[in-house]
């Protein structure tokens, strides 16, 4: 028997009274022996809920992180990450729950998600993930080039302000908030280009920024050499004589680092 | 486990490792030999009878400090037990319990100790600045699932470990590495719950884990009355299986009775009531654990007038060769 999947199947049936039944149904589950499942079957159900606020808990933290995703798809539909795969699979590869729910959210929270998400990831920087050629460079660590549908920064910092110093008890009382900005059907209906930048106190800056910048940065998120990059910033309409200057500018600010 | 108990018996410079062979899956070995817990667990100090807290916990509003209680009663408040979750640190009247020279034991509240993972160079790191402040007599903590996924906003949490012989040796492995990364004894404690999942008994699993990380125990009589009753036993059921020269510490603690749907469990709420199974358990514990060195109660969240009464029951219990705090550590300028 493998004690870490039953620990993580144990996770999962307080946290998802769906996957509980289906412990004791008749189907298949992937990943569990019939040996281990005989054990968690027995075991009083009952045993497994106990806690009956661990679910809130968890909303109550994901929230913390996306207040205005959270504003634009309601509280029911957070709760529902709770059940879906992406948590699962959070429970099972050592993952964090806010990178998972924004792996989850995909667009349903359009570009409010991408902001709360690319906040979550900037928490969580993770150093040297992999092995990076010596002559290469890439976006900052603390930086996130953002492309969303126009108007989102602005439905943003209006839905902030809504949901006030107690944003949970703000979405209980009221359910969503309606207005979310979604990307048009064409590039005509308008998109924006944000950059956020968390700083050494635990705090983002979140502002506009030229399109030219954020898709530079965004061709910086893979590690590119110099030469690719100072192609790129031709391409977004720097002079060739400038392009050079204008990366070392990139790493003077810390824009562009190398690794 | 008789095995075990021979092992003990043989003296205290043993120069060995312990009796079982755990892979060394961690590159993380000892350069030289190491005695057997028997001989190592000599050095450990008597610390007395004390009380637990953690980050905040002194500061809520009728909740203990416990330099009061040093200073009120030397006596109960031998040692403070700190429960440590190192994203957050010490709080500052742990800090300052620590620099007035006061005895501590440092109890881990964020390690899986069955996912090598979970050692990870930063929580190492952050581990030691801790015991370079506290100075430990030694490290303790529930061995149990203490976050799902990583260690993350949110994912905090407290199970027990899966009572299977398999879980046996990721656990002892987990608990030589931290003893060898940190160079203090760690003693596994059996955790709280309401589901205790696996076809051993709660004490003969850790008496195995004991076994093969060659440790020491911290029994917590509370949450090992909670297992034996949500199981069917009776609150002295299975105690022989237990290695009681390897337990160094114990952890009594008032606890609250639950019902929902028809399901009773013992929720682990550190009140000043003990229920009559926690107090046989301890009894029992008290009588038989002939290398004890510290006893804690747990009641943090409780005022000073409220907690004496159970601190004088556990006191008048405690064995003859638990030695008093020595007069010269209480000179300490806590404020």
């Amino acid at each position: 028997m493998n004690p870490r999947a039953l620990q993580q199947a144990i996770v999962r049936m307080m946290f998802d009274p769906a996957f509980a039944a289906a412990v004791h149904g008749r189907r298949a589950l992937p990943g569990l022996a019939e040996d281990e499942r005989a054990l968690l079957r027995g075991v009083d159900r009952r045993a497994f809920a106990t806690d009956r606020f661990r679910r809130a808990r968890a909303v109550q933290a994901l929230v913390e992180e996306y207040p205005v995703s959270a504003a634009a798809i309601g509280l029911a539909a957070v709760d529902a990450f709770l059940s879906a795969p992406e948590f699962h699979a959070c429970v099972a590869g050592r993952g964090a729950m806010a990178l998972a729910f924004a792996t989850w959210l995909k667009d349903q929270a359009s570009g409010v998600g991408l902001i709360e998400g690319a906040m979550a990831r900037l928490r969580r920087v993770a150093v040297a993930d992999a092995p990076v050629p010596a002559d290469a460079l890439l976006c900052g660590p603390h930086f996130a080039a953002l492309i969303v549908p126009a108007g989102t920064l602005d439905w943003y910092e209006a839905t902030l302000a809504w949901l006030g110093a107690a944003p949970l008890r703000r979405l209980a009382d009221h359910g969503p908030r309606p207005g979310l900005p979604r990307r048009g059907l064409t590039r005509r209906q308008g998109e924006e280009y944000l950059l956020l930048e968390a700083r050494a106190d635990g705090g983002m800056d979140l502002g506009t920024a030229s399109e030219a910048l954020v898709r530079l940065l965004r061709h910086a998120e893979q590690p590119r050499p110099r030469r690719a990059l100072e192609a790129e910033a031709v391409t977004r309409g720097a002079a060739a004589h400038e392009a050079a200057e204008v990366i070392d500018d990139l790493l003077a600010d810390g824009l562009l680092v190398t690794r | 486990m008789i095995a075990a108990l021979h092992a003990c018996a043989r003296g205290p410079w043993r120069w060995a490792p312990g009796s079982v062979d755990l892979p060394a899956a961690r590159g993380i070995g000892y350069l030289w030999p190491v005695p057997d817990f028997c001989a190592r667990s000599e050095r450990l100090p008597v610390l007395g009878l004390g009380v637990s807290t953690e980050y905040g916990a002194s500061l809520a509003a009728g909740a203990l400090d416990p330099a009061a209680l040093r200073r009120a009663r030397p006596d109960f408040g031998g040692f403070l037990e700190v429960g440590v979750e190192v994203a957050r640190g010490l709080d500052a009247p742990a800090r300052a319990w620590a620099a007035a020279g006061w005895p501590t034991t440092y109890h881990f509240l964020d390690i899986n100790l069955d996912e090598p993972e979970d050692l990870d160079p930063a929580w190492l790191a952050g581990v030691r600045g801790c015991i370079e402040l506290l100075r430990p007599a030694w490290l303790c903590g529930d061995a149990g699932l203490w976050h799902f996924g990583r260690r993350d906003r949110g994912q905090m949490l407290l199970l027990p470990p899966v009572l299977i012989a398999e879980s046996v040796a990721p656990l002892a492995e987990g608990i030589r590495a931290l003893r060898e990364a940190t160079g203090l004894e760690v003693l596994p404690e059996n955790p709280p719950g309401s589901a205790f999942v696996g076809d051993l008994h709660l004490l003969e699993f850790f008496a195995r884990v004991a076994e093969a990380a060659d440790t020491g125990l911290l029994l917590d009589c509370a949450h090992l009355a909670m297992y034996q009753r949500l199981r069917g036993h009776a609150p002295l059921d299975g105690l022989d299986h237990l290695p009681w020269d390897r337990v160094i510490e114990l952890h009594v603690a008032g606890g609250r009775e639950r019902s929902d749907d028809g399901f009773q469990w013992v929720e682990d709420e550190h009140g000043v009531e003990l229920l009559p199974d926690t107090w046989a358990i301890a009894e029992v514990a008290l009588r038989r654990a002939g290398q004890l060195r510290a006893v804690v109660v747990e009641c943090e969240r409780n005022p000073l007038s409220a907690v004496l009464p159970l601190f004088t029951r556990v006191a008048a219990a405690l064995p003859a060769s638990f030695r008093p705090v020595p007069r010269d550590s209480l000179d300490g300028a806590h404020t």
